[in-house]
């Protein structure tokens, strides 16, 4: 056969393979146990994983499933370098243990995850079987490329979510969970960290009386507590720390108002406190959207917002504008910070005495009321699976998240030294030691550090008191235009008007209205 | 004569490939044969990624959609109507001006020392190299570590003369502190290449300049500098190109703030490619750099020609 008469063909076939590849609808994914015929779906059987804590649900697989039946299947997980990710990496070995998957645990800043997953999922391909589901920057924009866990979940040969999926929070399961709608079930909460404000209990008990004397009210942070007032005490300590009587810390309040993604959480809670939001649909930070409308920062609850964060900045402590939530919380655990709204997570760096000059000092409560109510910004994440993984990797990824989800790992995180991390498990709330650890002075505060916190968050994931920034798939550029502009205002480079003028134009833009 | 007819014989297939060799038909020559596996090489990691970008660049090419569409001159016009794109180039060019100006009095000053150092040459030079070895990603840090307001060793020296300072939050102190890391870490090449220049003058040139009775200025000024002049431009030209796609420090320190202050073209670049995904515009913005960087570097290689001439 002549040379060109070979090349035509070759280029036919090829041509009609991605034709047909183009055309064909995705294969349905296979959830069934590779020993489906030899299982008891009607009766459930506790997982060979040791330490079971009592009170909380156990895993459980159906009679006869094989938890080895992976074994030598390899899983990629990529996560932000958070708490649950360092913990559950440090215990690995019990899960690979009783299953025989080898699980790669990969961590990276925020941004860098968001690159590499969006990389990931363009190229359908499935170096990352296991996502770390940012709701904003990853769930939003890249729900299609997730498998739906309901498949998983309701496949009557593979184990199931132990204490089903009314354990979570509910809030917490819809911002994480879902995207658009609840037909498919996208990730499943992981972790949950919550901006509440963080004091110095010494500061406040020590000048209590003085400011009392001089202000006429009681200054101890508690639900109920207004921004103004809020305003008025770092103005206040700020003052007395110049004239020399104040000196356990040097400044009364400070920010995380870096250019950054924490600038505008940090705004966000004030926003939201007076009745704003970036747009002006209801279930846009639960479900989520596609179609946000038209931006809602012309409003005059936006633009009171945008004038006292400005005016608050001014108060704050100068490093505020280079910090971060890692920037503040080295600070405040420094001892230069009478208050600050910080993720609750830190109360573990907070206690510790090797890393921190505030050890026991250190007291949580929801952050101020504004013109409308305390907003307290949820920041947690969810992990799914990735659509483009092989059957059996996404099998092998699926009893990854059973075992990393579940209540028993939720409270070996929360009390290993690596993590620390709050769970995401109602069920872990009802334990008798969880309950003690909330109380300061506590032997078992001292093991889990973070529960000094969870008083005051238990609250701030009341509905009325949470506050989940817009679902959408837009949002990592409004997020950037948000904080960019707000971070021009702090510099003094525009008025609050023109901030909020210029965020208005370019999130319209970005959503196309 | 027979020698002739075997020369031509030989060359004859060689400059006319495609015709008759040997008696039969020669499609392509052995070099060619030889060069293809570099040449596909250079078309997969260069030429085609490069025509992909053109063609990125006309297309709605965005991760959150489906495939992309064609938009015509969309992107472009987004890029160039857009303030950020010309602050930020704006803020390069003052990046540009301030480190390399720094950069070349600090790095040929250095080399001219080292280089009439009766001993130990070769050991202050290896030590004036050590910021090379140092990755930018690990400056980026080192300079976060140095300059935080809270533990930092600047902060701390001058609070020693009770002043507070916030270095890296501040928009008149940002851009030039990451001016000054950038400095610290690439002056040592500048003094590496124009060491390398010093080291490879003729010495009669110099000695009969000496034996003429110019002082070291007068032979710095007029021997020395006019010799070396092709390799400090050279030198230049090699830091400009990487100025012009500066990231990392950035992205460790401030993350282009505060107040976009920082946010130089290649920050720009990235946040457009990788925190909006939005590689169609992204490509638009890449190739304009690749334009004004081929415009400076043919700016480059004309006054090199000219100073030959």
């Amino acid at each position: 056969m002549k040379r060109r008469t070979v090349f035509q063909i070759t280029a036919l076939v090829l041509v009609i393979i991605m034709f047909t590849g183009a055309c064909s609808s995705e294969a349905p994914i296979d959830t069934k146990s590779k020993n489906a015929d030899k299982i008891n779906p009607n009766k459930l059987v506790d997982a060979p994983f040791e330490g079971w804590v009592e009170g909380l649900p156990k895993i459980q697989a159906p009679e006869g499933f094989d938890w080895k039946q992976f074994k030598g299947v390899q899983i990629n997980v990529i996560s932000e370098n958070t708490p649950p990710s360092s913990a559950l990496a440090a215990n690995i070995e019990k899960f690979e243990k009783v299953t025989g998957i080898k699980v790669n645990i990969e961590q990276s800043d925020l941004g860098t995850v968001v690159e590499k997953v969006g990389l990931d999922f363009n190229a359908k391909s499935a170096k990352y079987h296991v996502i770390y589901a940012d709701p904003y920057q990853i769930l939003a924009k890249y729900s299609e490329h997730f498998v739906d866990l309901n498949l998983f979940n309701k496949e009557p040969t593979m184990p199931h979510i132990p204490g089903g999926l009314e354990d979570f929070v509910p809030t917490q399961l819809e911002v994480l969970g879902y995207m658009g709608n609840k037909e498919k079930l996208l990730a499943l909460p992981y972790d949950n960290p919550t901006m509440v404000l963080a004091y110095r209990k010494d500061v406040f008990e020590k000048y209590k009386d003085l400011f009392m004397k001089e202000k006429g009210y009681d200054w101890t942070p508690r639900p109920g507590m207004t921004w103004d007032q809020y305003y008025d005490i770092a103005k206040w300590i700020n003052q007395k720390v110049k004239e020399g009587v104040i000196t356990e810390v040097k400044y009364g309040t400070g920010h995380q108002a870096k250019q950054y993604d924490s600038l505008m959480c940090d705004f966000s809670n004030i926003l939201a406190a007076n009745g704003g939001d970036y747009f002006g649909r209801k279930d846009i930070g639960t479900i989520g959207t596609i179609d946000p409308g038209k931006s809602a920062m012309t409003s005059k609850q936006a633009l009171e917002s945008v004038k006292f964060y400005n005016q608050l900045l001014k108060e704050a402590a100068p490093g505020s504008t280079s910090w971060d939530w890692n920037g503040l919380a080295e600070a405040f655990a420094a001892g230069e910070i009478a208050m600050a709204p910080e993720w609750h997570e830190f109360s573990a760096m907070f206690e510790n005495k090797e890393k921190s000059k505030v050890a026991g000092k250190v007291g949580w409560s929801l952050l101020p009321k504004g013109k409308v109510r305390s907003a307290n910004i949820f920041g947690g994440t969810g992990i799914g699976i990735n659509k483009y993984a092989s059957d059996d990797e996404k099998k092998a990824a699926w009893l990854f998240l059973v075992w990393a989800t579940s209540p028993q790992s939720q409270y070996m995180i929360l009390k290993s030294d690596l993590g620390g991390s709050t769970p995401t498990r109602s069920s872990v709330y009802e334990l008798p030691d969880v309950k003690k650890g909330m109380e300061p002075g506590t032997k078992e505060s001292e093991e889990m550090p973070n529960l000094l916190s969870m008083k005051s968050v238990l609250k701030a994931w009341e509905a009325e008191n949470a506050y989940m920034r817009p679902k959408i798939p837009q949002w990592p550029q409004i997020d950037t235009y948000v904080f960019t502009e707000l971070s021009k205002m702090i510099a003094g480079k525009q008025s609050p008007e023109q901030t909020v003028k210029a965020i208005t134009e370019m999130v319209d833009e970005a959503t196309g209205n | 004569m027979r020698l002739d007819i075997k020369v031509n014989a030989y060359r004859k297939p060689l400059e006319t490939a495609g015709t008759l060799v040997h008696g039969r038909r020669k499609k392509w020559s052995t070099e060619f044969w030889m060069l293809l596996p570099s040449m596909i090489l250079l078309a997969v990691i260069s030429i085609f990624p490069f025509l992909y970008m053109i063609y990125a660049s006309f297309m709605d090419y965005s991760l959150s959609f489906d495939e992309p569409t064609f938009n015509g001159m969309k992107n472009w016009e987004k890029v160039l109507t857009n303030d950020t794109f010309w602050a930020s180039w704006g803020r390069t060019a003052v990046y540009a001006l301030c480190g390399l100006s720094l950069e070349m009095l600090i790095g040929v000053g250095m080399a001219l020392l080292i280089y009439v150092l009766p001993k130990a040459r070769n050991l202050i030079l290896t030590l004036w190299m050590i910021p090379l070895f140092v990755a930018p990603v690990v400056v980026g840090l080192l300079g976060r570590f140095l300059l935080n307001s809270t533990y930092g060793l600047y902060a701390w020296l001058f609070r020693l003369i009770g002043v507070e300072t916030e270095i890296l939050g501040n928009v008149s102190t940002a851009l030039p502190a990451i001016i000054l890391m950038d400095v610290w870490e690439w002056t040592p090449l500048i003094t590496m290449i124009v060491f390398a220049g010093l080291q490879s003058l003729p010495e009669e040139v110099l000695e009969a300049a000496e034996v003429d009775g110019a002082g070291y200025v007068r032979r710095l000024i007029h021997v020395i500098f006019p010799l070396i002049s092709r390799t400090i431009l050279l030198a230049l030209l090699i830091r400009m190109m990487d100025i012009l796609r500066f990231v990392d420090t950035i992205k460790i320190t401030t993350e282009g703030g505060p107040a976009d202050s920082t946010k130089v073209i290649g920050y720009h670049l990235m946040e457009v490619a990788f925190r909006f995904q939005d590689f169609g515009s992204a490509a638009a913005l890449g190739l304009s750099m690749l334009v004004v960087t081929i415009f400076l570097g043919q700016q480059f290689v004309r006054f090199m020609r000219k100073g030959e001439e």
